[in-house]
């Protein structure tokens, strides 16, 4: 299974015509601040794209624009080739194709795991209680967290908040997933389960976008890194090339520091 | 090194630290508090062994019942109506539509810019002097479960005054409660697909009500005191009460025991309800 995924991917990766994310030309401004600049980039169905950068490069604004929680000033973002700043689109039922994962968990504190993992499925898919339930479980299940179901997040560690988080999102069969520095809030020893459950998901053929400081994880699990620098992408490629014979400067430089 | 450090803090700091420690500071608050509650105890024993006539404390007590009654019956529709108007009032000063924000804003600044004394007024006077001298319908009033639940316009007077003056601090609470929720408790529920007002229902408020529960519940036992104010639009109520003893039998004591009794069987239970809510409200950390 995994190493047909693995083909899978290789072959789309090169070969499939219709990217799952999709920026061309992105311009995002806050005020007078100039924070994507002609951003170009294609992310295709099961890739695994990590983007890397100095704080304040852009790289949270990014993955914000892909579910429209920012939105952009001038050129277009398109899920599975649908524009999603269209004035006809349906920003709701666009946000259900992508899954979000925070630096700071953002789990709702008075639901237990299990609701939290529950509640947008019941809300927003219109799944019944029971099946949604079952899902959840097993979702939880799956990111070890099966005997925390009825835990409050008050009750959890961060390593076990970020894996409900992960769980949360899931649970909306996203076609996509976006993580934003989701281990920069943990302590260290908690950082390895949560990369655990990301590599699991790469592993089944997951499409995401990662943002992390995690080079270790970035090599051994990225398809392609993304380095971005003052709004702009300086440089892209897999990731033996990315981190052994980077191209530009700045790579050279940003690899200086985080080594 | 400790040495010069302590000779540095010579002078007003060192004999500062010697007044102020803190067995010293915790006796005299003992002594201090156990003063206080002697006097007091002892000034309550005078005021019931010498001052309190039993005889017309029995005979005017079914009077304070009654009263406290039609208060009570007051309160629990305003407080739910204002709690309700003030959820809504507070969404309203969320609100990013321009013309929602004003008028939500424009509300608060008059209700709380303005006393509830000049609103009952406005509404008690104000509102049947639109009609023609006699002509304004609601007079009579229905009696629903007299003496205590006649709505007249008295009683409707007091209920959408109250509920009006009270939505204004209730918005505010709710407001302040609102806005203590982290920003990323909407972006994550939004990103679900979630739409704004399923967010707000599900993930905003039951956090901004915890957050408010406490200036809420204040808010309500300031509106059980507020209802004193209706003995000026001739609502029988505690105080009225109380001053139709005192003048005709000439006796203060008497009934000001019975008015704290009757004020403290209100308010006493609310503190503990919204004691109650709130401790419930502690998700996942003990409560
Ligand atoms: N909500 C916001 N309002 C104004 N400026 C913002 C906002 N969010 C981010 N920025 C600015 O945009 C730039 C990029 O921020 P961000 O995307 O968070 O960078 P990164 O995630 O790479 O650290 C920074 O200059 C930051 O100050
Ligand atoms: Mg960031």
């Amino acid at each position: 299974m995994t190493a047909n995924d693995q083909e899978d991917r290789q072959v789309s990766a090169d070969g499939f015509d219709l990217p799952e994310v999709e920026f061309e030309k992105v311009n995002k401004y806050f005020g007078e601040n100039h924070v994507l600049r002609d951003v170009d980039l294609a992310v295709q169905d099961r890739e695994v794209v990590v983007i890397v950068g100095p704080s304040g490069s852009g790289k949270s604004t990014l993955l914000r624009c892909v579910n429209r929680l920012e939105e952009i000033q001038s050129g277009e973002v398109r899920i599975g080739g649908e524009a999603i700043s269209a004035p006809d689109v349906d920003v709701n039922r666009l946000r259900q194709r992508v899954g979000m994962v925070f630096q700071h968990f953002n789990l709702f504190p008075h639901k237990t795991a299990l609701e939290n993992v529950t509640l947008a499925p019941v809300q927003v898919r219109g799944l019944s209680k029971s099946e949604a339930r079952e899902r959840g479980l097993d979702l939880l299940e799956e990111v070890g967290l099966g005997e925390q179901a009825d835990s409050f997040p008050a009750e959890l560690s961060g390593g076990q908040k970020q894996r409900v988080a992960i769980a949360r999102a899931l649970a909306m069969e996203p076609d996509v997933m976006l993580f934003d520095e989701v281990t920069s809030a943990l302590d260290p020893e908690l950082v390895g389960e949560v990369l655990a459950v990301m590599r699991g998901l790469a592993e089944e053929g997951m499409t995401m976008l990662v943002v992390t400081h995690e080079m270790g994880f970035a090599r051994e699990v990225g398809d392609r890194i993304v380095l971005m620098s003052e709004g702009e992408i300086v440089e892209t490629g897999p990731p033996v090339d990315f981190f052994d014979n980077p191209k530009t400067d700045r790579a050279r430089q940003f690899l200086e520091r985080v080594h | 090194m400790g040495e010069t450090y302590a000779e540095e803090r010579s002078g007003e700091a060192v004999s500062d630290e010697g007044l102020l420690t803190d067995e010293r500071v915790k006796l005299v608050g003992l002594a201090v508090s156990l003063a206080f509650t002697a006097v007091i105890v002892g000034f309550i024993a005078l005021v019931l062994l010498e001052y309190v006539n039993y005889d017309l404390l029995i005979s005017v007590a079914p009077r304070f019942v009654v009263a406290f009654a039609r208060v009570l019956a007051v309160v629990l529709v305003s407080s739910v109506f204002a709690v309700t108007l003030g959820v809504l009032v507070g969404l309203g000063r969320v609100s990013r539509t321009g013309v929602t924000h004003s008028i939500a804003t424009a509300y608060v600044q008059f209700f709380r810019g303005t006393p509830l004394l000049f609103q009952l007024f406005i509404i008690y006077l104000g509102i049947p002097s639109l009609w023609p001298p006699g002509g304004f319908p609601i007079s009579r009033g229905w009696e629903l479960a007299p003496p205590v639940l006649v709505v007249d316009w008295t009683f409707i007077t007091a209920v959408v005054a109250l509920t009006l003056n009270h939505a204004a601090y209730v918005g505010e609470a709710v407001k302040g409660g609102i806005n203590a929720v982290p920003s990323g408790q909407m972006e994550a529920a939004r990103s679900l697909g979630m739409s704004y007002v399923d967010s707000m229902r599900e993930i905003i408020l039951p956090q901004a009500w915890r957050n408010a529960l406490a200036a809420i519940g204040n808010d309500q036992v300031i509106l059980v005191k507020d209802t004193s104010l209706l003995t000026v639009i001739a609502f029988p109520e505690i105080i009225t009460v109380f001053r139709e003893i005192n003048s005709n039998q000439f006796d203060a004591w008497t009934p000001i025991v019975l008015v704290a009794v009757t004020y403290l069987a209100i308010t006493l239970p609310l503190m503990r309800l919204v004691q109650y809510l709130e401790n419930r409200a502690e998700w996942g950390t003990g409560g």
